[in-house]
């Protein structure tokens, strides 16, 4: 969804389609980027009062000052409190604060899951000016006194993260507003203080911005020794690896409704995920800014060309490999996790410790989605539904875009083109589908609307800078924006999902909270005013600045209180039995544990669709593996080959769904001339031939955490070519995808990672046998998919395909075996109900399926847990065997038959044919020559 | 028969892997499960089984074992085993079907006699009978409905059969009537170009004296010039040696075309040329004509702008008018029938000028000739212009039969919640707000879209208005048999494609019907 009204209209009528970049701000336009991006002072003015420092538990704290460097330092100018915390998993967290704010700084609340957990932390030695201390997996911190500064030592005891190194550590006091008249006091008291211009308030285009507390910015800088590459900062349509940002803008993260939003560029989009990636071959890891202000991010790669080598000489002593990067955010304290790896997937699991896995998805929702904003009645729906049988295409789920509601008004219905909603949904039930709403959070501002009428009568709306209820610009026209930071209007919001507050939905009909960054069509940037008031609660006071939130200080996880209050809703109307599935926008650190992410609104163009893969590879490191881009492009039309190379895209991303503008002409799949109807039919039926191996992926996800779409380097770190690949990838560590995203492609360079572990890879069209060995050119007709199994790899598949997941449930696997060079194979398999919680109470079977030259087993993980299926085992494929075995026999339950087996292609492919074991109990295959 | 049946299906129920083989309920030929009547032969029990692609030949107990062998599907026709099978039901007493073979046990009923969901008989029940009896009902019902509705489209028939022979006789009076008018046009033209070569004799001479006239006039004017510019080239020449110089004109005002208060180099050369200086001839011949105006202002003696703006004005209006014209005409008539008034009013300024008695009466007479010579042209020119409407309307396709001939032109409407529609049958289709602002159309007549055989089952207007930002709109009219002709509903299922669905006793046809329903009852 975007905001469609006069900006597009111009647009279009004078025929430029394109981001209006006046409507965003750059650096210098944004008070405090401009204010401290120069800030690099020769030395950091902070230190560290060492004879504060005391360690208890696993916290250090202690007090740190500045003191003015020119003068005489003998007086602190200013006091704070550093606390330094050891973590589980080699993860540290160092927060610094003012020591006595004139009123507390804003700490953003919902990016952690839950307090981490500790690990021990002792006080090595207090000496030299230095603090030296060690968590209870070996890592150390030296802490400098003066100036301040955080060395991290990894397990070799060499430096891995550096903190303050550059001295930009920088907190901005608060700052009571002086009257115009004591002018005389201002002189006496605090000297050093230069009012500068836009303290008290700034300017952006007709927009005022009041800043009631002033400047409070803060700054950190983190240096990468032995770095080659860094990642993550998403969301941005830059590459994945980051880039140095010395010569241009730095990297922004700030949550905007960007309307036709532009590639390769390091603009602010809807998301914003302040966590980093350090890697090079000796080490990984990360370094996360738990801040959700308006937040630029500058990049400085030592290997980077554009970096002056002399400064590289300078800085480094010829240490050609080190990444700087620096956070400047608006308001808020330091607080910053430092996650120690030291592999990359180490790293990632470290971060999705501390703001949480994306849980178990319910099993529709890795199938395919269809989409159109908007189906526009129930007919519609209902011949959308149909033709998908006609042409025998499978689908999950329809989707109803905004114009499904009374005029825009949430929770209501269209009453003339649905005016069935319960009858339309179990018209798709029937056939194992189910339905996605949307819903916003900006309110008509409708007298006689429940929602308004209740939000206002209690009270539940954000407020503007004078406190009175805002009143913005979205899709229903004028709009208040419920404040989830109320719990009231959290818990008024959940309400609203219930089904008898919402009549004609039931547990098959899942929510899309779009425009949650919050879109504002005539606010500043296109959202709300940094001076807007959110709810905070009264232990500070009950008035002035203490007594509220500014939209500055929160605006980054607006979105994410805003799809927990959905998530909590959705759970409650079902009584916690049902896995609710949501689709957000807006994007913040833990966004993954509530909600999957799009890549919002892009078009019907190559360069989007080849976007889409870096923009999910960055997202899943920072911890949303259920990413997914409108397939097809929103705005414009595809033509044939691009709608086909996207849907044979989309179909091994994590979020599968096809989605348009409303003013685009129609391009359901069948509408194609049918050569094209067939190819987007084969893509999607491969995705569902697949699902039960993604679906296992995401419960393995749950399990460590790591991304289910995975950067080569992840599984490879040492090679140092696949640094930069952002174009291909893995899922799992099984399947390596490279999909098509060139027009008139004839042939593509795939990369085959694990030269060095003599790596194997198999073309799973062909079985075709791949020696890894860095790129090679893959040819490719218009219904080739480059995708590769791994040797070494068993990948669990569904040729049955049907109408929908649902109708599956029953049918038997093929297990896919594709040998290593050692001739052995593992793999997984995890099958449950797919849409309850009876998982977590040991209803589901998750098995170790393992192969060797002499036997095959399967094996269930967790013996006490069970779940009946009547799945099984139809066609085992072995790819890659030299010697075929004569004989076959199925050993299960004490009775042992005999198997039947081929031999395909050049007797390197042999397939047991109907072997007819259970899913659900240990069985094993023996094997003899 | 449906209890040996049913069991069959619950053994199967229980032992899903293993072959099955069943015995048709409807008839004695024993054919796998899934396996329609025409391709039983093709499944022989007793040798084994080559796929219908003829790429493998496989034993005949792999039919039917759930485990797919053939690439083209056809070993498992009664399993969901191969992703491109087929499942036959048989639907006694309903029509049978053809369903994907995906469709098996999913538990989800799609042949009514519920046979694709024989892995759990309980969750299907046998509709085929109720479903049966409905569809012959409203196969009954469309039925009588073509059978009522084809009386009224045989007047239709009548009428439009009789609409075309009406307009094939207005065509060929018209036909017969061209002939009479482009004689009477010739006569008139004849007689014409007599009266206007004697008229042209007698107004020689009043143009003769009119030439004189001019040509003293213009010769007088151009010796006033020369009068004039000798006295201004006296005035100037203020050493009076016949020589203008630079110097001299210098501190002329007059030479000062850009009225900055100083004569510069660039005017002396646009009035003197590249001379230095310029006699009396040159001045004369050359300069004077030049410099005249801005002397002639100078001196205030008259007001150059004022008086082309005035001009201006004039002739903004006289093409003002003209357009206005231009569009009454094309309202009525062709704009060609602009050229004769045109004539008419170039030769009005003559005859405004006073001849003598006999000039004048000749005048009239050649203009009287010169009006019913318009006439007759015109006369002809409409006729011309019926005689293609007529030719186009006897060329539309108005059905095999004539049966939508008299439905040309017969405008309906259909009112939703927003807006209302209009249709006007082989015209346009157009759309209006409720809220007010412009009718929109929706498209103008094309063609017959039907498939095949049912060609004129569907209408199709295109070349609507422009959709923003896309296509020109259209509307799809597919046409059913009703009572009367009217619209049952409009929508638009794509963007700026509109569907309208007409009945109309045009489409009814008893022996159509009366064919479909012995199809069905097959």
């Amino acid at each position: 969804m975007k905001p469609l009204g006069l900006p597009l209209i111009f647009l279009l009528a004078v025929g430029v389609l394109g981001v209006d970049r006046n409507n965003f701000k750059t650096c210098d336009q944004s008070g405090f980027c401009k204010r401290l991006r120069p800030f690099k002072p020769e030395k950091s003015q902070y230190t560290l009062n060492l004879d504060t420092v005391i360690v208890h538990g696993n916290v250090l704290s202690a007090e740190v000052t500045t003191a003015n460097t020119e003068a005489e330092k003998k007086v602190p100018l200013w006091k704070y409190s550093l606390t330094l915390s050891a973590l589980v998993d080699g993860t540290f967290r160092i927060q610094v604060d003012e020591a006595d704010p004139i009123y507390p700084r804003y700490r953003t609340q919902l990016a952690l899951d839950g307090e981490p957990k500790a690990d021990g932390l002792q006080l090595v030695s207090k000496e030299g000016g230095k603090v030296t201390l060690t968590n209870t997996q070996g890592h150390k911190v030296l802490i400098t006194a003066e100036p301040l500064k955080f060395e991290f030592l990894d397990q070799n005891g060499d430096v891995a993260v550096v903190i303050n190194e550059n001295s930009q550590l920088l907190i901005e006091p608060l700052r009571l507003k002086r009257e115009k008249n004591d002018e005389d006091e201002e002189n006496a008291e605090n000297a050093v203080e230069v009012e500068e211009e836009g303290t008290w308030g700034e300017n952006f285009k007709s927009h005022h911005d009041s800043k009631p507390r002033g400047n409070e910015a803060v700054s950190l800088d983190v240096s990468f020794p032995d770095a080659d590459q860094i990642y993550g900062i998403p969301e941005h349509t830059d590459k994945f690896a980051l880039r140095t940002t010395t010569s241009g803008e730095p990297y922004r993260l700030y949550n905007l409704d960007v309307f036709e939003y532009e590639l390769d560029s390091r603009m602010a989009i809807y998301g914003a995920v302040p966590v980093l990636y350090a890697h090079g071959s000796k080490r990984t890891v990360g370094v996360f800014w738990h801040n959700s202000a308006e937040t630029w991010v500058d990049v400085v790669n030592y290997a980077d060309g554009t970096v002056v080598s002399s400064l590289v000489n300078l800085v480094t002593g010829g240490h050609k490999r080190r990444v700087d990067a620096r956070f400047i955010s608006e308001s808020g304290i330091v607080d910053v996790f430092v996650m120690l790896g030291n592999k990359p997937a180490d790293v990632f699991r470290q971060y999705t410790k501390l703001t949480g896995v994306t849980p178990l998805p319910p099993k529709f929702s890795l199938a395919y989605h269809q989409s159109r904003w908007n189906y526009v009645d129930e007919a519609d729906v209902r011949g959308v539904d149909e033709n998908f049988d006609v042409h025998d295409i499978p689908a999950d789920v329809i989707w109803l875009d905004i114009e499904y509601t009374d005029r825009k008004k949430y929770f209501t219905w269209d009453s003339e083109k649905f005016r069935h909603p319960a009858e339309m949904v179990a018209n798709l039930t029937a056939k194992g589908r189910r339905l996605v709403v949307i819903i916003d959070p900006h309110i008509k501002r409708e007298a006689g609307y429940f929602l308004h009428e209740d939000a206002t009568e209690q009270g539940l709306y954000v407020k503007d800078k004078d406190g009175n209820i805002y009143e913005g610009w979205c899709w229903p026209g004028s709009s208040s924006y419920l404040d989830f930071f109320n719990p009231a209007a959290s818990k008024y919001y959940s309400e609203r999902y219930r089904f008898e507050n919402f009549p004609g939905t039931s547990k098959d009909v899942h929510i899309w909270n779009d425009m949650n960054e919050p879109s504002v069509f005539n606010g500043p940037e296109i959202t709300m005013p940094k001076d807007c008031r959110h709810y905070k609660p009264p232990q500070d006071g009950q008035d002035g600045l203490a007594s509220y939130w500014e939209h500055r200080h929160i605006h980054n996880e607006y979105g994410l209180w805003q799809i927990r209050a959905t998530n909590e809703g959705m759970l409650e109307r079902a009584d916690h039995k049902y896995r609710p599935f949501i689709l957000t926008r807006s994007t913040f650190a833990g966004t993954q544990r509530y909600a999957a992410v799009w890549t919002g609104d892009n078009a019907a163009e190559w360069g989007f669709l080849q976007a889409s893969v870096p923009m999910c590879l960055s997202l899943a490191a920072a911890g949303v593996s259920f990413c997914g881009s409108d397939v097809g492009g929103f705005f414009k039309y595809p033509e044939p080959e691009l709608m086909t190379r996207w849907y044979q895209a989309g179909a091994y991303q994590a979020f599968f769904r096809a989605h348009s503008h409303i003013e685009t002409k129609r391009r359901e799949p069948w509408l194609y001339e049918p050569s094209t109807t067939a190819l987007l039919r084969d893509a999607v039926r491969r995705r569902y031939a697949l699902l039960d191996f993604w679906y296992t992926l995401f419960y393995e996800h749950t399990l460590d955490g790591t991304p289910v779409t995975r950067p080569y380097f992840q599984e490879y770190p040492n090679e140092e070519e696949t640094y930069t690949i952002d174009d291909q990838y893995l899922l799992g560590d099984k399947l390596l995808v490279r999909p098509v995203l060139e027009a008139g492609a004839k042939s593509v360079k795939v990369y085959l990672p694990g030269r060095d572990t003599n790596t194997l890879w198999y073309d799973v069209d062909s079985y075709q046998m791949h020696k890894a060995n860095g790129y090679f050119n893959q040819e490719v007709n218009i219904a080739k998919i480059p995708v590769y199994q791994r040797g070494g790899s068993v990948v669990p598949r569904r040729e049955r395909v049907r109408r929908s997941s649902t109708l599956m449930a029953n049918d038997p696997f093929t297990l896919v075996v594709a040998l290593d060079a050692n001739n052995t194979a593992q793999g997984s398999l995890y099958i449950d109900d797919g849409e309850t919680y009876e998982y977590k109470n040991n209803k589901y079977i998750y098995a170790k399926i393992s192969y060797e030259p002499k036997q095959m087993t399967y094996t269930l993980v967790n013996p006490s847990a069970q779940f009946s299926s009547r799945a099984w085992i139809e066609r085992i494929v072995i790819a890659g065997i030299r010697a075929a075995p004569r004989t076959a026999r199925l050993h299960h339950g004490g009775r042992s038959t005999a198997l039947q087996m081929t031999l395909h292609r050049g007797n390197d492919v042999l397939v047991i044919r109907k072997p007819g074991a259970p899913v659900s109990e240990d069985w094993s295959i023996q094997f003899a020559e | 028969m449906v209890n040996s049946y049913s069991w069959v299906n619950h053994f199967q129920a229980f032992v899903l892997i293993i072959f099955t083989f069943v015995i048709s309920a409807q008839s004695d030929v024993p054919r796998p499960r899934g396996v329609s009547l025409s391709k039983a032969s093709l499944y022989s029990p007793t040798k084994d089984f080559t796929c219908f692609d003829g790429t493998v030949t496989i034993p005949f107990n792999y039919v039917n074992d759930d485990y797919c062998d053939c690439f083209d599907g056809s070993d498992e026709p009664g399993t969901s085993a191969c992703l491109n099978g087929v499942f036959h039901c048989t639907n006694a007493g309903h029509r049978p079907e053809n369903i994907p073979s995906s469709r098996v046990n999913d538990g989800v009923c799609d042949c009514c006699d519920g046979t694709d969901e024989y892995a759990q008989p309980e969750t299907c029940k046998n509709t085929c009978e109720e479903m049966g009896r409905e569809a012959r009902a409203e196969a009954q019902r469309l039925a009588d409905l073509h059978k009522a509705g084809n009386h009224l489209r045989l007047e239709l028939i009548e009428k439009g059969k009789k609409k075309r022979n009406e307009l094939a006789e207005q065509l060929s009076q018209l036909e017969k009537d061209k002939t009479e008018a482009i004689k009477i046009k010739e006569e008139k033209e004849s007689l014409k170009n007599q009266l206007e070569a004697k008229e042209n004799e007698v107004l020689q001479v009043y143009r003769d004296a009119e030439e004189k006239e001019r040509k003293r006039k213009a010769e007088e004017e151009k010796e006033a010039l020369i009068k004039e510019g000798t006295e201004y080239f006296s005035m100037f020449d203020t050493n009076d040696d016949n020589v203008l110089t630079v110097d001299e004109v210098k501190v002329v005002n007059a030479f000062d075309k850009n009225k900055d208060g100083e004569v510069d180099q660039e005017e002396i050369q646009y009035f003197l040329g590249t001379n230095e200086s310029v006699d009396k001839e040159t001045f004369l011949s050359t300069t004077w004509p030049m410099l005249k105006p801005f002397a002639m202002s100078e001196q205030g003696v008259f007001q150059r702008g004022v008086e082309n703006e005035e001009l201006d004005d004039q002739d903004t209006d006289e093409a003002t008018r003209d357009i206005e014209t231009d569009e009454g005409d094309n309202e009525e008539e062709n704009a060609e029938d602009d050229l004769p008034q045109d004539v008419d009013q170039e030769v009005e300024p003559e005859s405004s000028r006073i001849y003598d008695d006999e000039t004048q009466k000749i005048v009239d007479e050649a203009s009287e000739a010169r009006r019913q010579w318009t006439d007759a042209e015109r006369a002809v020119r409409e006729i011309e212009s019926n005689i293609r409407n007529f030719q186009q309307n006897l060329e539309k396709d108005y059905g095999l039969q004539q049966e939508y001939a008299t439905l040309d032109g017969q405008c309906l409407e259909y009112e939703d919640k927003e807006y209302v529609y209009k249709l006007c049958l082989f015209q346009k289709v157009t759309q209006k707000s409720k809220n007010g602002g412009a009718e929109v159309g929706l498209g103008n007549w094309g063609e017959w879209a039907g498939e095949d055989n049912k060609k004129y089952s569907v209408m199709k207007y295109t070349n609507g208005i422009a959709c923003w930002n896309g296509p020109n709109r259209m509307t799809t009219v597919n046409i059913h048999c009703g009572l009367e002709t009217k619209m049952l509903s409009v929508s638009e299922p794509y963007r700026c494609e509109y569907n309208i669905e007409l009945a109309t006793p045009a489409a009814c046809d008893d022996s159509n019907a009366s064919q479909q329903q012995s199809h069905d009852e097959l």
